[in-house]
C-alpha cells in the first residue's frame, strides 16, 4: 500500500480540491487511501491548509473511514484526524462535531498494535485541547481505563493517560478519587520511564497535587524515592523536563511547604527558572508563568529572585520579546509579583527604566499583554514614595490607562482599574490630570457595570480618588456619581460594593464641616442608606466602614450630630438594641473602635448639645455598655473607652 | 560515564601532585592506565549507542550477536529512520515527508522549525532542477504563510527565493543553500526530531567523550608533560616533549 505514496506528488502542493472529496468519499478503498493520505500529508504541520480543507468539509468525509475495516485506512484516518487536532481548535470543534470521538476510543481495542497506536495518538492531541470532553473519573469503568493506559508499555497509551488527567483533572474530589484509585502510584513509575513518559507524569502530578494538601501528602508517602526522583529531574538534561519538574516541586511547595523544608531548595528553583527564561522556544515562555507561581504572595521567594539579578533579566526579555505576546505576557507577571511587596524591587525596576517599556505595552495588540502591564503598574505603584516623587501621574502613563477602561475585554477593564486605584491615591495636584482626560467619568460608568467585580474595583478607585482630595475634587466625584447612584450603591447586592461605597462615603466627608455636608445631600439619602445598612450588616468591615462614616459626621456641627444620633437611636423603638451596641460586643477589635470612635465624637464636651446626647446615650444602654470596656483585650479599643467614659463624666451626676 | 570520570579523577591526582611542571614518561603513564578498571560492557553499550544513534542498523545488528549487546530501541525503527535521512540526501524531500508522517505524524505537526527546513529543502530541490514555475508557486502556497507566522522563517525564505534571481546560483552569496552540505543540515535534524520523538538521546556519546579527553588533556597541558594521545583514530600514546 504504501508504494502509492509518491504517486500525486506533481500536484500534491496544490490547494484544498473539491476532487479531494469525492475521492475520500470513493467507494474504492485504494483510491480512499491514497485520498486519506493526501490530506493528512498536506496537513501535518501547516495550519492554512487545516483551514482550508476544515472550510472544504473534508473532516467529516475523514471522519467517515473509521467505520471501515481495514487496517490502513483506519490509521491513516485516525492519523488525519489527529492533525487536524493538533493545535488547532476549530479542528478540535470539526472532529469532534463529525463524531469521530467514540470511533477513535474503539479503536483502542481494535487487534492491530499500528491502529491503536494511531487511535491512542490522535485522542491525545483531542485532549491537549481545552475543547475536548470532560473525562468522568467518577466512572468506575472510566478509572479502570485509565489505570489501564498508564500501565501500558506503549507509549501512545500512557500519553493518552496523562493528557486525559491534565485535561479532566480539575476539582479537589476528581484529585482526590485519581489518587484513592492508585494513580500516583502509575505516575511515580513513569517518572523512570521514557522523555515523554516523564514529562506527562510530571505535569499529570501537578495537575493532581495542586491545592490539594492530601493528594500532596499522599504522593511524598507513597514511596520514599517519589520526592527525590522529581528532584533529581530537575537537573534532567531536557530544558522541558527540568521545567516540568521544577513545576511540580512548586505545586507541592505552595499545597503543603512542609514537604520541602530545604532553604536551599528554593534558591535552586529560582536559579534553574530564571535559566530556562531564556530558552528561545516554548519552555521559556512557559517558563515565566511557572515562575510567577513560584514567587507570588511569597515575599523570601522575591528576594530571592531580586538577589539573584532577576530584574536585569527580566528587563532584557522585556526588550527582546515585546513581539511575543504570550512571552511578553508571562514577563511582565513576573515584574509584577517582584514589585509587589519589595521597594528595593520598585525602585531597582525605575532606575532600569522599565516603567517605558511597560508604558507601551498598555498599547498593545494583544489583550492579556495589555492586563499583564496594567497589573504589572499596579505592583510598580504600591508605593507611597514612588507615588509622591509623581512616577506615574504623567499623561503618558495616565492617558492610555484611561482608555483602557473602556477595553472591550473584560480583564483588562478590571486590570486598569487597580492600576488606577493606586495612581489617584493621596496627590491633589495629580488628580487634576485623570480627571481631565475623562478618567473620573469612565470610573463612575464602570461603578454601574452589571458585572461585580468591575464595580467594586471602579468604587475602589474612586474611593482612592477621593482620599485627601479638597473640596473642588470631591465635588466634580459627587457632582459626576450623583447622590442617588452613590446611595444605591450602598445597598448594592454584593457586600464588597457596599464597603466600597461606605469607604467613599468615608473619604467624601472627611475633613472639613462643608465635606460633611456632602451625607446630607438631596434629603439625607446617604445617610438613610448608611443607616439601613448598618441595621442589617452582614460582614464586620461594612459595620467599620458604616461606623467611620458616621464618626467623621459627628464631628461637624450640631445639626449633623443630632442626624447622627438618629440613626443611632431611632424614635421608635421596636424594642431590638441599637447595631451600635451590636458593634460594641463584636468580637472584631477594629469594628469596636469604630463604633467607640462615633460615640467620642458624639460627646465632645465643648458642643453645646453634648449633655443631652449623652442622657439619651444612657437611656439607650450605650453608656453602661462602654463601661464594660474598660478592659478590652485591644489597647486601641481601651484608650478609646478611657476617653469616651471621660467625657460622660464631665456631664454625669456623679453616678457615671 | 564511568569511564570518563576514572580517567578525570585519574588526571586529578596527577595535577594536585604536580607542583611544577611535572614529566611523567610513558611507562609511568601507561602504568597508570593499566590501574584504570574499565568495563568490557560499557565500551560494549557506547560502541552500540554510536550504531544504534548513526544508523548503522546491519553493523548493529552484527554487533549485538558478536556481544551480546542489547540495543535500547527496535532496530526495525532505525530502518525507517535511516529510509528518512537517505530520502532527504538524495533531494526526495516530499517523499522523506511522507515517511516521517508515517513514522509519527506528531514530529512535523509539533516542529514548526523543522517542518519549514523541510519545506525549504525542497524549494531548493525545484530550483536546482530548474523549475522555476513550479518553485514559485510552492514558495507562494505553502513557504509563504509560515513566513508570516514566523520573523524568522520570513527572511530565511526570501533568502531562498533570491537564489532564483542569480545566473549563476554557484557563485552568488547565497549559494551554499544549494551545496549539498544543507541537505545533511537538514537531513541531521530530521534525524535528531525523529530520535527525540522515540526518547533516544539526538546524539551519539561517543563524540562528546572525545571532545571531554580533548579538553582534560588541555587541562593537564598547563600542569604537567605526559604523553599525548594526538590521532584520535589510533589513540597512540606519544612522547611527552621536554
Amino acid at each position: 500500500m504504501p508504494a502509492s505514496a509518491s504517486v500525486s506528488s506533481s500536484s500534491s502542493h496544490h490547494r484544498a480540491s473539491p476532487d479531494l472529496l469525492v475521492r475520500l468519499g470513493s467507494t474504492d478503498p485504494e483510491v480512499k487511501l491514497r485520498a486519506l493520505r493526501e490530506v493528512k500529508n498536506q496537513i501535518i504541520g501547516n495550519r492554512t491548509k487545516k483551514l482550508s480543507f476544515l472550510k472544504l468539509g473534508a473532516v467529516p468525509a475523514v471522519a467517515a473511514a473509521l467505520d471501515a475495516a481495514q487496517s490502513e485506512l483506519l490509521i491513516q484516518s485516525a492519523a488525519a484526524l489527529g492533525s487536524f487536532a493538533c493545535g488547532f481548535d476549530a479542528g478540535v470543534r470539526a472532529v469532534l462535531d463529525a463524531g469521530a470521538f467514540p470511533n477513535l476510543i474503539s479503536l483502542l481495542s481494535y487487534p492491530d498494535d499500528k491502529v491503536v497506536d494511531a487511535g491512542a495518538r490522535s485522542l491525545r492531541m483531542i485532549y491537549q485541547s481545552k475543547l475536548a470532553p470532560k473525562y468522568d473519573f467518577l466512572q468506575v469503568e472510566n478509572m479502570e481505563f485509565l489505570l489501564s493506559l498508564l500501565s501500558s508499555e506503549n507509549e501512545p497509551f500512557t500519553g493518552l493517560g496523562a493528557s486525559i488527567i491534565i485535561h479532566s483533572c480539575q476539582t479537589d474530589i476528581e484529585q482526590n478519587t485519581l489518587c484513592h484509585a492508585g494513580v500516583l502510584k502509575k505516575l511515580i513509575n513513569l517518572l523512570e520511564g521514557s522523555l515523554s513518559q516523564r514529562d506527562g507524569s510530571l505535569e499529570s502530578l501537578a495537575t493532581i497535587m495542586k491545592d490539594n494538601p492530601e493528594a500532596a501528602s499522599k504522593f511524598v508517602s507513597e514511596s520514599g524515592r517519589a520526592l527525590s526522583s522529581v528532584i533529581d529531574l530537575t537537573k534532567d538534561r531536557y530544558p522541558r523536563t527540568r521545567l516540568l519538574a521544577s513545576m511540580c516541586l512548586i505545586v507541592i511547595r505552595n499545597t503543603s511547604p512542609c514537604h520541602l523544608q530545604d532553604i536551599g531548595i528554593k534558591t535552586k528553583l529560582v536559579y534553574l527558572l530564571l535559566e530556562l527564561l531564556d530558552d528561545p522556544g516554548q519552555v521559556g515562555e512557559e517558563a515565566s508563568f511557572v515562575f510567577s507561581s513560584l514567587i507570588t504572595q511569597k515575599e523570601d521567594l522575591q528576594k530571592l529572585a531580586f538577589k539573584a539579578n532577576a530584574l536585569d533579566k527580566l528587563h532584557n526579555q522585556l526588550l527582546n520579546y515585546s513581539s511575543h505576546p504570550r512571552r511578553f505576557q508571562g514577563i511582565l507577571l513576573v515584574l509584577a509579583d517582584l514589585c509587589s511587596n519589595l521597594e528595593s524591587c520598585r525602585s531597582k525596576f525605575l532606575s532600569l527604566k522599565a516603567l517605558k517599556l511597560v508604558t507601551n505595552a498598555l498599547t498593545n495588540d494583544n489583550a492579556d499583554v495589555r492586563a499583564a502591564a496594567c497589573i504589572c503598574l499596579r505592583s510598580v505603584s504600591r508605593s507611597i514614595k514612588n507615588l509622591s516623587a509623581g512616577h506615574f501621574t504623567n499623561e503618558v502613563i495616565v492617558i492610555p490607562l484611561v482608555r483602557l477602561l473602556h477595553d472591550p475585554c473584560t480583564s483588562v477593564q478590571v486590570a486598569a482599574l487597580g492600576a488606577i486605584g493606586n495612581i489617584v491615591v493621596d496627590f491633589t495636584t495629580h488628580k487634576s490630570t485623570f480627571v481631565k482626560c475623562g478618567g473620573l467619568k469612565l470610573l463612575v460608568q464602570l461603578s454601574k457595570s452589571m458585572d461585580p467585580t468591575m464595580r467594586l474595583k471602579a468604587l475602589w478607585a474612586l474611593k482612592n480618588l477621593t482620599f485627601l482630595a479638597d473640596n473642588t475634587c470631591k465635588e466634580g466625584i459627587l457632582l459626576e456619581l450623583t447622590t442617588p447612584l452613590l446611595s444605591s450603591l450602598i445597598c448594592d447586592p454584593e457586600a464588597s460594593v457596599q464597603v466600597q461605597a461606605l469607604a467613599l462615603v468615608r473619604n467624601l466627608v472627611d475633613g472639613c464641616i462643608n465635606s460633611v455636608e456632602y451625607a446630607f445631600a438631596e434629603n439625607d439619602i446617604i445617610l438613610d442608606a448608611i443607616g439601613r445598612q448598618l441595621q442589617s450588616a452582614s460582614k464586620a468591615e461594612i459595620g467599620i466602614q458604616g461606623m467611620y462614616v458616621l464618626g467623621n459626621i459627628a464631628s461637624g456641627n450640631e445639626f449633623h450630630k443630632d442626624a447622627v444620633m438618629h440613626q443611632l437611636i431611632p424614635q421608635v423603638n421596636d424594642g431590638d438594641c441599637s447595631f451600635i451596641v451590636k458593634f460594641l460586643r463584636s468580637n472584631d477589635s477594629q469594628l469596636r473602635t469604630a463604633a467607640i470612635w462615633a460615640i467620642i465624637n458624639l460627646t465632645f464636651p465643648s458642643s453645646p448639645g453634648a449633655s443631652s446626647r449623652v442622657i439619651k446615650l444612657r437611656n439607650a444602654g450605650i453608656v453602661s455598655q462602654i463601661k464594660t470596656m474598660v478592659n478590652d483585650p485591644s489597647v486601641d479599643v481601651k484608650l478609646r473607652v478611657r476617653t469616651a467614659l471621660g467625657q460622660f463624666m464631665a456631664f454625669s451626676d456623679g453616678s457615671a | 560515564m564511568s569511564l570518563f570520570w576514572i580517567v578525570i579523577r585519574q588526571l586529578a591526582e596527577i595535577e594536585a601532585m604536580a607542583t611544577s611542571k611535572k614529566v611523567i614518561t610513558k611507562e609511568e603513564w601507561e602504568k597508570k592506565l593499566n590501574d584504570v578498571k574499565i568495563m568490557k560492557e560499557d565500551m560494549n553499550k557506547l560502541v552500540m549507542n554510536f550504531l544504534v544513534t548513526e544508523g548503522y542498523v546491519d553493523a548493529a545488528e552484527k554487533f549485538r550477536m558478536e556481544s551480546g549487546t542489547e540495543p535500547d530501541i527496535d532496530l526495525a525503527t532505525i530502518t525507517d529512520r535511516m529510509a528518512v535521512k537517505k530520502a532527504v540526501q538524495c533531494g526526495n524531500v516530499e517523499d522523506a515527508i511522507e515517511k516521517v508522517n508515517d513514522l509519527n505524524p506528531e514530529i512535523l505537526d509539533t516542529n514548526p522549525q523543522l517542518f519549514f527546513h523541510l519545506q525549504q529543502q525542497r524549494l531548493i530541490e525545484l530550483i536546482r532542477n530548474g523549475k522555476v514555475e513550479e518553485a514559485l508557486e510552492f514558495a507562494q502556497e505553502e513557504l509563504a504563510p509560515r513566513g508570516e507566522e514566523n520573523q524568522s522563517f520570513l527572511e530565511e525564505l526570501e533568502r531562498t527565493v533570491s537564489l532564483l534571481a542569480f545566473e549563476d546560483v554557484s557563485n552568488c552569496p547565497v549559494g551554499e543553500l544549494l551545496d549539498i552540505s544543507q541537505r545533511l543540515k537538514t537531513a541531521s535534524e530530521v534525524n535528531a526530531a525523529i530520535l527525540t520523538s522515540q526518547s533516544h538521546e539526538k546524539d551519539p556519546k561517543l563524540p562528546s567523550l572525545l571532545k571531554m579527553l580533548i579538553w582534560a588533556q588541555n587541562q593537564l597541558d598547563e600542569k604537567a608533560a605526559y604523553p599525548h594521545i594526538n590521532d584520535l583514530s589510533t589513540a597512540t600514546l606519544e612522547d611527552p616533549a621536554i
